[in-house]
């Protein structure tokens, strides 16, 4: 069987990269930063995958965005997806050619199914990832585009079925009441969602420790959990949030750069 | 021995090229089918369908320049994920499409109804047959995995390891000097820069 993933998901827009809770974002500091605090040759060995978020609400610098994606992706050996603010082909071509291995679309979803139709013909199912944002409101789950910012129209079972229909290979499922907060993962939508589908879904918000990232997976619910909590797992934090899974009864997949004959 | 990586237009070549980088090989990315007709080593990256996938090598001639290298001149291949289905005769994803036909078989999608399409994620890799592809990896060592169809070779001898994703399906296949694997080694942190290293070490003999 496949085994389980531990993702970490940086949130990045206009040359800063953010922590967010419940959405809200706080500025954290730039790629220095980032480099500085964490040993990040360390992250990139100690995950199954990264994600990287164009969180940027303004018409944002493409550009950019992809040389961040192609400087984190230098000597990271596993997969990188990367999306946010996806409108057209021509900016997915680029986050492949800058390293991104799979991409993410959000408003998409709801403003521009066609171009989902197409980049899964290009491109194959296997390299599009549906990410869905939602949150519990008056006894019901809604779905938000833009970042969290408008409310769709969408139930969450309805989203996932048209995505599914559109042909996507993964979902990236992230409530926004979890997000940043430290509670867990909402369990009971997660639930919800697997029966909703058949694919792959990774749990986002929610999770900023080990025993939280455990639980998600523990659920049986998810094939890979993620966290975004910069704060957390700084220096070494990921490498030690991989051995608390594996403390906490999760197989994990295991190499060793240690040993690496060439 | 320089690693020639073929660029037929989709697909994440950048990540394959510092692998390799990163085990030593001189590496150089191309879509001219007569350096790729002069390679020492090709390697055949896949990321999309296989129909477009197919029109892409033929249509630019690359397909005609690989066939020359690998079977007149005996280079060393290896096809990565889509680059390994390629081989097979045809493929039957989104309808129904001649391969390359170098090692018989042909390319269906996973259908066991208990697991999860696709197929994401680290998984163990069996050796069936003894293979310096594999050195220095422990039994049933993993790695990264994205796919939702599978190669069915004709010949069991083709057949070099094996995965179990409900089903079991061929992950690497081998006749001569044309390997394809159906992972990514390139995406399976130390145990594929291992694999990358071992085929270079192999194809250096060849």
């Amino acid at each position: 069987m496949a085994k389980p993933r531990l993702c970490f998901t940086l949130l990045y827009a206009d040359g800063i990269f953010y922590l967010s809770r419940n959405f809200n974002l706080q500025a954290v500091g730039n790629l220095d930063w980032v480099m500085d605090n964490y040993d990040f040759e360390s992250i990139a060995r100690s995950i199954d995958e990264l994600i990287i978020l164009n969180v940027s609400q303004l018409d944002e610098d493409w550009e950019d965005f992809c040389s961040i994606v192609s400087r984190l992706s230098e000597n990271c050996f596993m997969p990188i997806a990367a999306g946010g603010g996806i409108r057209g082909i021509e900016q997915v071509e680029s986050l492949f050619i800058s390293g991104a291995d799979k991409i993410i679309l959000n408003s998409a979803l709801y403003d521009a199914p066609d171009l989902i139709r197409q980049l899964v013909a290009i491109y194959g199912s296997q390299s599009v990832i549906c990410s869905i944002d939602f949150r519990r409101l008056d006894g019901s789950i809604k779905t938000f585009k833009a970042g969290g910012k408008i409310e769709t129209e969408v139930a969450l079972t309805s989203a996932i079925s048209s995505a599914v229909n559109l042909g996507v290979g993964e979902f990236y499922l992230t409530s926004i009441d979890k997000d940043g907060t430290g509670e867990g993962f909402d369990m009971p939508v997660l639930e919800l969602a697997y029966k909703a589908c058949s694919l792959p879904i990774i749990a986002a918000g929610g999770a900023d420790t080990d025993d939280r990232l455990a639980e998600g997976l523990h659920s049986g619910f998810v094939s890979a959990v993620s966290t975004s909590h910069l704060f957390n797992f700084m220096g070494d934090g990921l490498k030690d949030a991989r051995n608390g899974l594996e403390a906490e009864g999760i197989q994990m997949s295991k190499w060793n750069f240690e040993e690496l004959v060439i | 021995m320089k690693v020639t990586i073929i660029d037929y237009g989709v697909g994440n070549l950048r990540s394959v090229q510092s692998a390799f980088r990163f085990v030593g090989a001189e590496t150089v990315i191309t879509d001219s089918p007569d350096e790729v007709e002069k390679a020492d080593c090709l390697i055949l990256p896949g990321v999309g369908a296989f129909g477009p996938a197919v029109k892409a090598l033929t249509t630019s001639g690359l397909t005609e320049a690989m066939t020359h290298a690998v079977f007149s001149r005996g280079v060393p291949f290896l096809g990565i994920c889509l680059g390994m289905q390629l081989l097979a005769d045809k493929s039957m994803e989104f309808g129904e499409h001649q391969g390359l036909g170098w090692i018989p078989g042909k390319v269906l999608s996973l259908n066991d109804k208990n697991v999860r399409l696709p197929h994401i994620g680290f998984n163990s890799v069996g050796g069936i047959e003894k293979s310096s592809l594999l050195n220095h990896l422990p039994t049933a060592a993993e790695f990264y995995f994205v796919h939702s169809y599978h190669f069915i070779a004709e010949r069991e001898q083709d057949v070099l390891a094996v995965t179990k994703y409900g089903d079991q399906f061929s992950s690497i296949i081998n006749n001569g000097n044309i390997f394809g694997a159906q992972f990514h080694p390139e995406k399976s942190q130390s145990n594929g820069l291992q694999l990358l290293a071992n085929f270079l070490k192999l194809g250096a003999k060849m």
